[in-house]
Formats: C-alpha cells, structure tokens, sequence
C-alpha cells in the first residue's frame, strides 16, 4: 500500500516526530510504500544543522536513515522558506514540495495519516 | 452501514478537538490513543466517551509510568498493531 | 469521484495559524480530484465574526481567504454551539458559513474520507 503520514509541529519540543518515525519503519517492514510530508514547524526536523545534546536522538539523522531506506520525505516550501530552512540545509533524501504535491498525495494514497498541530 | 474510519487521538483529557473525536466515533470505528491521548484511558472511562473501539500504544502508556491494570475497555498495541489497523482503515479522522 | 477532504481547526484564528493554514491547503487541494471542505470548532469558530482582526495586532489576516471562497465556493462550516460559546455576535456573511450542531456532528465526519485537524 502507498501510505502517507503528515506531520505539523516541531520535532524536540513534541513527540511526533518520534512516533512517525517508529510509524514508518513499522510501515517498511510490513511491506508498504511510505511518504512522510512535513508540515509547518515540522519541517525542523531534517535540518541538518540541528545539532541535540549526546544523549539525546539526532531527530534529522533518523530522517535521513528512513530516506535512505526508501521512504519520501516531503517538505512543504513556504513552510521552509517561513522558518529560513533552505535547501543546502536539509538531510539527503528529503526534498522541498508543496500543495500540490500534498494534494497529489492525497488523491493518491491509500492510506493517510496526519499528527494533528 | 457507514464506512469505518480510523480515529486517532494524540492529545491529553483538556483537548476538546481530542474529545469531539472521541464523540463522533461510531462502534464500527477504532479509535487509537498515542502519545498523550493514552490519558484519555488511564484517567477516564474512556469506553463511557466512545462507541469506537479503543486502542493504545503500549509504549506510550508505559513510557508515561503505567501498565495494562492502569486502564479498562482498551487493547494496547505497538507500532507494528497500528499500521495493520492503519491497513484496515482507509478512511482517516485525527 | 474525488476523495473528500475535512480540515477541522479548532484553535484561536489570532494567536495561531492553523485557521490561516487550514484555509490554505484547502485552497491548494483543487488542482486534484479532491473536495476539501473547511470545519471551524471551538475557539476557531471566532474566524468568522465580523469584528475579528488579527490584522490589529500585525498577525496574518485571516478574511484573505474570503477571495478564494469566492472563486472555489469551498464549503465552510461552523459549530453553532462554539458560536454561542465564544459570545460570537455577529457572522461576516462573507465566509458563507454553514453552521452545523454539535449533534450533526458525527454524520458530518463520516461524509468524509479524511478528517484532518489543524
């Protein structure tokens, strides 16, 4: 199945990017076809740059294992351009989208999944 | 018969958008407590403020400092769980 | 036929964005064969008085939507209940609100494919 999984508040402060990221693995192994659109302040999250105490995950590097593994990661444009996220920053694997793409998706997919803001 | 959709709720009892969506859930849908929706189970009754059939992330529940005993009426489950009911579901309220 | 979409917000239409970004993907789903609708709730049913202005305070104004409600006729509805609530006096008609009771409620979100709260 192609499932998309939506994400709109900041990682760190908030848990969600956490529980996508445990969603999109669990999706991998089960077989699916996963992307994972950003949304608002969720677009932090694969800001390479981010730099989190030693004990702490390293939010944009899972990111950027879960591209690595195949999954898409989309990130809304004006979202970036509102929080100064430009496209050398962000993890390999993940890409600037928009709407359209959103919407696409959502025409698309057959399963969405959004972590409200 | 009303198709069944997949509820999920991630925010705590003091959210009303979290308890409108329990609201609305009819008793075809499954509802899904992650993060700190799984309150809604440890501190209420939540099968009173559902028709849905209710599901919590184990980790999340445990991860808060409870265990199976500390809720009623829900079947925990973990990530692999939610994405087969995720498969099960192809319309979406959260 | 296109999958219908239902972006609910529920918070304040000034001190957050999420009426501002509901409006916004709503407005960018038309290019599929997609029918977003837009669902106003609690402190967000405030969006739609008369005398709301974000403007006032430098924050994004929200009545610029009601241009593209104009030309998409995207469906906008408003808990009445939230209305009496929030001491909303009166409706900018402009926004062509469709008030629902809480009781409608569940029927509502079962018309659509996906709900999606903001």
């Amino acid at each position: 199945m192609k499932m998309a999984f939506q994400v709109m508040v900041q990682p760190y402060t908030y848990e969600d990017l956490d529980t996508v990221i445990h969603m999109a693995e669990a999706a991998l192994k089960r077989g699916h076809e996963v992307t994972i659109f950003l949304f608002a302040d969720s677009v932090l999250s694969v800001n390479k740059h981010v730099k989190p105490v030693k004990t702490d995950r390293n939010i944009p590097e899972r990111m950027r294992e879960l591209a690595s593994k195949g999954v898409k990661i989309e990130i809304c444009g004006i979202c970036m351009d509102y929080r100064g996220l430009t496209q050398e920053m962000i993890v390999e694997g993940s890409r600037p989208s928009g709407l359209p793409e959103l919407a696409k998706l959502l025409a698309t997919c057959d399963r969405f999944v959004s972590l409200m803001g | 018969m009303r198709a069944v959709a997949l509820v999920l709720v991630k925010y705590g009892v003091d959210n009303p958008a979290e308890k409108i969506k329990l609201q609305i859930a009819s008793e075809n849908d499954k509802v899904v407590l992650i993060q700190n929706g799984v309150y809604w189970a440890v501190l209420e009754d939540v099968t009173k403020l559902t028709r849905g059939k209710v599901y919590a992330l184990k980790g999340d529940l445990e991860a808060r400092g409870y265990c199976e005993t500390d809720v009623r009426g829900v079947e925990l489950i973990d990530y692999d769980g939610f994405i087969e009911l995720v498969e099960q579901e192809e319309k979406f309220i959260g | 036929m296109g999958k219908k979409l239902l972006f609910v917000v529920y918070q304040s239409p000034v001190g957050s964005i999420w009426v501002n970004e509901a409006f916004r993907t709503a407005f960018g789903m038309y290019g599929e064969d997609l029918e977003p609708a837009v669902l106003l709730m609690h402190e967000a049913v405030v969006a739609v008085s008369k005398s709301c202005r974000p403007e006032c305070l430098g924050l994004l104004p929200v009545s610029m939507v009601k241009r593209y409600l104009a030309r998409y006729g995207t469906p906008v509805y408003v808990v009445k209940e939230d209305l009496e609530k929030f001491k909303v006096r009166e409706l900018d008609e402009e926004y062509k609100p469709t008030l629902v009771s809480e009781e409608d409620l569940p029927k509502l979100f079962h018309e659509y494919d996906r709900v999606i709260f903001m």
